[in-house]
């Protein structure tokens, strides 16, 4: 039994390339997750049943059905249909749709959450109701739900690892090559392990300081 | 006869998959619940040194993928200590000591919701660490834990899929073999996905009619 990491030293470039493909996958999805959230989230607190009904049974099916089947769906029955899209761009639509589904609940709270009386005065001003959604609505319901949605991005960050299962070489993708190529799965998977739950860990200590920044107003009043 | 056709044995491997994930999902979290209890435990007793390992290991596994978790205990610990471990063995620690993780800081959490009035005065009655523990904490704590602990066992089932990475004949595996044999992937990735949808809103209900005992006592009467 030994343990030595120096012998991940010659590895480390291949690996950051890996986490770069990590963070751009993540951020195309945060963004892709968001947008569709909010449209999600409109159609949830719409006055048509009939919305409100597709956009429940869309947040309902993704967020009961495994992430790893998903993204085999969309992976193997795409090109079904006479879509062929890389390995890249099928993870971030996956994630996309699978981080919006979760999206979509913390930015619906959000909306429900906005005071009436907001609403009415914007009403009373003879704002459009489009205007008052765009204005309005959505500005103070992403606010607040910036921590929330923060718990989103970290749970991407960790779900992509399951993008390596579809030939992507993003951080864990390129880690299980170092791995055939050192013979040392202990050691690069303990950094690896490390590695995510750094990452993670810088990530929720921005969404803490973009949280405190975005509502600062609100912070005085509490304080 | 062609042997890509799909036939009726299909459906009785795809029930054997999702028992193969159920019975493993049961196993993890029982030994899963009694672990992060038993940290839980350390916790509250706050036994030096023990105390702030139990915080670090489950922040550790909590902001790590799971599947990087199992790639560590299937690869990294036979690699290390020159063991064997089968896949089955490997995705029971690792989903056990995954699901431990959260356990613990939902009961941790659950605990602290008790207001410390309550502990303190019954210790003035000169009940003991332990008796305060199994009369006033322990019962209305319970009732705190139960609604996020049902949300974590519906999130719990779904990650039991990840184990197909490492070999073991799960739901996701069977979808894999039937979908390279019949290669209709659309049709068998919904399937999957709809069992798995299945499972996880029968782990709901169960956890929701638990819910609504547990929260009897304090539940609205009526007049």
């Amino acid at each position: 039994m030994h343990f030595d990491l120096s012998i991940l030293l010659p590895h480390l470039g291949f690996l950051a390339r890996g986490a770069e493909l990590t963070a751009a996958a993540c951020a195309l999805s945060l963004a892709g997750s968001v947008v569709l959230g909010a449209l999600v989230a409109i159609a949830r607190t719409s006055a048509s049943a009939l919305l409100r009904r597709i956009a429940f049974v869309y947040v309902d099916l993704f967020r009961n059905v495994p992430f790893i089947v998903q993204l085999f769906f969309f992976y193997y029955g795409l090109p079904e249909f006479g879509i062929y899209i890389d390995a890249f761009t099928t993870g971030v639509v996956a994630l996309s749709i699978a981080g919006g589904a979760y999206a979509s609940d913390t930015i619906r709270a959000g909306i429900l959450a906005i005071d009436q009386g907001i609403i009415e005065a914007a009403e009373v001003s003879g704002l459009s109701r489009r205007k008052i959604f765009t204005r309005i609505v959505l500005p103070i319901a992403l606010r607040t739900s910036v921590r929330p949605l923060g718990s989103v991005l970290i749970n991407m960050i960790l779900t992509s690892s399951i993008l390596s299962t579809i030939t992507l070489n993003e951080l864990t993708g390129s880690a299980q090559i170092v791995v055939s190529q050192t013979y040392r799965p202990f050691e690069v998977y303990v950094v690896l392990l490390c590695a995510y739950a750094a990452l993670t860990y810088l990530v929720s200590l921005a969404v803490t300081l973009l949280h405190r920044h975005l509502n600062r107003d609100m912070m005085e009043a509490v304080g | 006869m062609r042997f890509s056709d799909f036939t009726s044995y299909d459906l009785i491997l795809l029930a054997q998959g999702l028992g193969t994930n159920i019975a493993l999902f049961l196993v993890t979290s029982l030994i899963g619940l009694l672990i992060g209890l038993s940290w839980a435990l350390v916790r509250f007793y706050r036994v030096p040194v023990l105390a702030q390992i139990v915080t670090f290991l489950s922040e550790l596994l909590k902001n790590s993928p799971v599947l990087v978790q199992l790639f560590l205990v299937f690869f990294g610990l036979p690699a290390l200590l020159h063991i064997r471990v089968t896949p089955v063995t490997a995705a029971t620690i690792t989903l056990s000591a995954n699901t431990a993780a959260f356990v613990y800081v939902i009961a941790v959490s659950a605990i602290e919701a008790i207001e410390r009035e309550q502990v303190e005065a019954a210790r003035v009655f000169g009940l003991t660490r332990w008796q305060v523990l199994r009369h006033i904490v322990a019962p209305q704590a319970a009732a705190f834990a139960v609604g996020p602990l049902v949300a974590l066992m519906v999130n719990q089932l779904q990650v039991t899929s990840l184990i197909s990475v490492i070999g073991v004949v799960d739901l996701t595996k069977i979808g894999h073999i039937l979908n390279m044999r019949t290669l209709k992937p659309f049709v068998v990735w919904t399937a999957v996905g709809l069992l798995y949808y299945g499972a996880a809103k029968l782990v709901a209900l169960l956890g929701e009619r638990l819910e609504t005992r547990l929260r009897a006592h304090s539940a609205w009467r009526g007049l």
